[in-house]
């Protein structure tokens, strides 16, 4: 019967061959662990304390799904191809070599068809790394994506991982060569490499000393390996599963920190190295450079100077300057590469860049903590200060008089009732877009005339609503947030409601995510009130409109609050067949609006998000109407067909209008 | 050290419309919400500035209104040191700028400022002579449309406008009084949470107007909003038909 024999061809003059490898190997894992002591003892040392101890099931699962499966990463077919090849046939192998261990020392198992499957499980391992290789090889050197950064530690990292596993099939191909024994067959790669040897005519003798040679520098290699992980790419096997363990899980992507204190309740605004929190440190030694975040940003692909990927690697090598003694952990975050008022101001809080994260690196925190200093530094540019100081005084950004909110209303054949006044089962929170931009009151007016047909008992707050504050608190201007949610509760309170139903998601995320309600009542988008009124038979389509049309998921109800299925189901329950961009559902391209980026300058621009997104929606086969379900998206992609020339063949719907079309 | 004291005043909110008093004699306030003057922001902005530049005192001092107290924590917010709210005014009656200018002279007095800034006019001061009567009172030089301002020893530097886009660096010593058109840079954002710092920490002097001087003063006899002309009359059609019926219409007024 087959049996795993420790050491085969490792002769046994100089000791046990196991003292070696032990030494060897605890030595090199000593080595590598006092570096990596070394370097991630600054993430505590420079970084702010934040407690991320809580929940451990949570974040033991998250280590498995994220670190383990790797879900994040096989959100792309070719790379996570790729890396699962690669880490999945390195679980497997290394987890043979624990085996072959427990084997050796403590319980004798590997013999028989049990040390046969064992054989084939590394050999297809091995099978399957090199697939991995081949993809990384062709993806690195010969199609070169934009996103990759070429460094020198990624074909060091490659090179010796391809050693590693040619020198564990050779060996293991040459021990097949010498012994052929009867389970050879178990392991093919291994044994087609073996029957290359025997065909060389080498003898029994040649191939022994051979193994052993090939053995040493496999052995040599996996502690080169080991010793150089923290300079070379791979480095990432240890930062990019603790950044996962440590991921943020008591908020939603939808809530933001409020601005951090100190002991003594002063508070924080991050503008200096040490500024930032342990966790925040860490992401910058996390990141794999994988540019996935780069790719999904709206902004890097209008143009701006913003880069996620390079926003995080900023933060690596202030660090770097900081381990090399260069500077001290006051270090200014800004004005470095990757990091600069310019970068931060481009930002749409879209949360594409969250998203793709495959180690769960959280960028939008970061953005709006470093914005918040340069709002209280009063570096803002004209358009936002003028945004800003209108929505202190008047609630709004528009600079209205709060008295005229509610003048979209003037021409409804019914008036809308005043929720300050009369108990309503629903308060609309209209939100400054749908309420003042002139362009927008038509629409605003038909979204009443659909709830009064429906039969819904509504009204409005009319001077009592303020904006809800959801792009201020993420432009950084956290005092003006709080101020406005003050006002906001205390009308609220004021009336008499079931539910709240806004048209607005970013309105939507903050009375959902962030808003202190003293009692919860349900928040509903509109798409969910409509799909929720279809289903119970409220609202029914007398004129089904069989347009073929696509739908644009705005970030804050999508990727933020994962409303994907209602606005659907009201678009194809008016008879409208629905055909997806390639970018939909989680991975929208964001309008290019949100984040308070509809109040600044737009500064130099290549290529527009929403242009890039109608451009997108123009290519689908024979779709005629752009649908969307966000005031904001209204006026960003009305823009975007006239500029790009698609004013005549692309219409720009709301949901609404389908509704008000097909009833 | 250079003492800077900043006259502001708050004025009528034109995004809110305007509405007459049933008296027909004045604004309703009922309606009226009240902004600081844009001038006397800049002027603020203006003194915050030689303050950051040179070093300064700067005290802002403004006639007691609604929503006084927010501008003034809002200029500690950006650097003003000292706030003095002018109380004891009527709240119906607007003082004329004479009466106050008397009132502020006598307070400023006591602060013995180097330099006096304020806006050059306000929305409801088109006249602009609060600065120079204070300026007269106190017995110093006034300029009036600036838009810069620096110190050097005993003297003032600044930039004034003249129509036709013309500008004149002017010299002026010290102590004086200034009427400010903008500031060197456009007033800053001052963040919601300094402001609300402010309200906790910074004190607000509340320094009695005293008996106003109404001698020479004017009555309003009626207030009122530009009543609707008659609409004009659009002449249309060709160049010929045009020049027919204007000929006709310069006839019927006698004109040819």
């Amino acid at each position: 019967m087959p049996e795993y024999v420790e050491y085969w061809g490792i002769p046994h003059q100089w000791g046990s061959p196991s003292i070696l490898v032990y030494s060897v190997m605890f030595l090199a894992a000593g080595i590598l662990l006092v570096r990596f002591f070394l370097k991630a003892r600054l993430w505590w040392k420079a970084g702010r304390s934040e407690s991320r101890w809580d929940r451990i099931p949570t974040r033991i699962w998250y280590l498995i799904k994220y670190g383990i499966i790797q879900a994040r990463v096989l959100r792309q077919s070719y790379p996570g191809v790729m890396h699962v090849a690669i880490a999945w046939s390195f679980f497997i192998l290394f987890l043979g070599t624990a085996l072959a261990t427990i084997h050796s020392h403590f319980f004798r198992f590997l013999s028989g068809s049990v040390f046969s499957f064992y054989k084939l499980a590394l050999d297809l391992a091995t099978i399957l790394f090199l697939v991995g290789a081949v993809l990384a090889i062709y993806r690195r050197y010969v199609t070169k994506p934009e996103r990759l950064t070429y460094q020198p530690q990624f074909t060091w990292t490659l090179v010796l991982l391809v050693l590693i596993v040619l020198g564990g099939i050779t060996t293991e191909s040459l021990r097949l060569a010498v012994e052929q024994p009867v389970n050879a067959a178990w392991s093919p790669a291994g044994w087609l490499l073996a029957r290359g040897f025997l065909a060389t005519g080498a003898s029994t003798e040649v191939l022994t000393n051979l193994h052993l040679y090939v053995w040493l520098v496999h052995l040599l290699i996996v502690a080169t390996t080991i010793l150089t992980l923290p300079v070379g790419s791979l480095f990432h096997v240890l930062t990019g599963p603790l950044n996962i363990f440590f991921a943020e899980l008591e908020r939603p992507t939808g809530t933001l920190p409020p601005t951090p204190t100190t002991a003594d309740g002063a508070p924080i605004y991050v503008s200096k190295l040490n500024q930032l929190t342990w966790k925040q440190i860490l992401n910058g030694d996390a990141c794999t450079e994988c540019g996935r975040c780069q790719d999904a940003c709206p902004a890097h692909g209008a143009g701006y100077i913003l880069n996620p990927k390079e926003l995080i690697l900023g933060i690596r090598s202030l660090m770097d300057r900081v381990k090399s003694g260069q500077a001290g952990y006051d270090l200014p975050l800004l004005d470095n590469p990757g990091l600069s008022q310019e970068a931060l101001w481009a930002c749409t809080t879209c949360g594409a860049c969250i998203t793709e994260c495959p180690v769960l690196i959280e960028h939008i925190d970061t953005i709006v903590e470093l914005r918040r200093d340069l709002v209280i530094e009063g570096s803002i540019d004209g358009e936002l200060q003028d945004a800003l100081t209108n929505l202190g005084r008047y609630g709004n950004s528009f600079g209205q008089s709060p008295r005229k909110r509610a003048q979209w209303t003037e021409g409804l054949e019914q008036p809308v009732k005043d929720a300050t006044r009369e108990k309503v089962e629903y308060l609309w929170y209209v939100g400054d877009y749908a309420s003042y931009y002139p362009s927008l009151a038509e629409l605003t007016r038909k979204t009443a005339a659909v709830f009064q047909k429906a039969g819904i008992d509504f009204g409005v707050m009319f001077k009592g609503e303020n904006n809800a504050g959801n792009d201020v608190r993420r432009v950084g201007e956290e005092g003006l947030f709080e101020m406005l949610v003050e006002k906001n509760i205390k009308a609220m309170e004021r009336c008499d409601y079931q539910a709240i139903v806004t048209t607005d998601p970013h309105t939507y995320n903050t009375l959902l995510n962030e808003y202190p309600f003293p009692e919860k009542r349900p928040i509903l988008h509109y798409s969910e009130l409509l799909a929720q009124l279809i289903e119970e038979g409220r609202i029914q389509f007398s004129n089904p409109l069989n347009f073929r049309v696509t739908y644009h998921d705005p970030c804050y109800l999508g990727r933020y609050n994962g409303i994907y299925e209602q606005p659907r189901k009201v678009i194809q329950a008016t008879g409208c067949e629905l055909v997806e961009m390639p970018r939909t559902r989680d991975r929208a391209l964001c309008c290019g609006a949100g984040g308070g980026r509809i109040w600044m300058d737009e500064g130099n621009v290549k290529e527009r998000a929403s242009e890039s997104r109608i451009r997108e929606a123009a290519e689908l086969d024979k779709v005629d109407y752009f649908i969307i379900a966000c005031p904001k998206d209204y006026t960003m992609f009305q823009d975007a067909v006239k500029t790009t020339g698609f004013e005549e063949s692309l219409k720009v719907l709301d949901l609404i209008d389908l509704v008000d079309k097909a009833i | 050290m250079t003492e800077i004291v900043v006259i502001a005043r708050l004025v009528p909110d034109l995004v809110e419309e305007l509405e007459i008093a049933p008296s027909g004699k004045a604004l309703d306030r009922s309606w009226l919400r009240l902004i600081i003057n844009e001038f006397d922001n800049h002027a603020i902005e203006q003194a915050i500035i030689i303050k950051e530049r040179s070093g300064a005192k700067v005290t802002v001092i403004s006639p007691d209104a609604e929503g006084v107290e927010d501008m003034l924590y809002s200029s500690a917010a950006k650097g003003a040191d000292r706030l003095i709210k002018l109380t004891g005014l009527d709240e119906e009656k607007k003082p004329t700028n004479k009466s106050l200018a008397q009132s502020l002279a006598g307070l400023i007095k006591e602060i013995n400022p180097d330099l006096i800034l304020t806006g050059v006019q306000a929305n409801d001061d088109l006249t602009g002579d609060l600065g120079p009567q204070v300026a007269d009172l106190l017995d110093m030089p006034y300029v009036g449309y600036i838009s810069g301002v620096s110190l050097e020893g005993s003297t003032a530097k600044a930039l004034k406008e003249y129509p036709g886009g013309l500008l004149a660096e002017m010299e002026i010593s010290l102590p004086a009084a200034l009427g400010i058109q903008a500031s060197e840079e456009p007033p800053r954002y001052v963040a919601i949470s300094k402001v609300r710092q402010m309200m906790s920490t910074a004190n607000i002097e509340e320094i009695s107007a005293g008996e106003l001087d109404t001698e020479g003063e004017f009555t309003i006899e009626r207030m009122y909003l530009p009543e609707a002309a008659e609409k004009a009359e659009m002449l249309e059609g060709s160049e010929e038909e045009i020049a027919a019926q204007l000929t006709s219409v310069l006839e019927d007024l006698g004109l040819l």
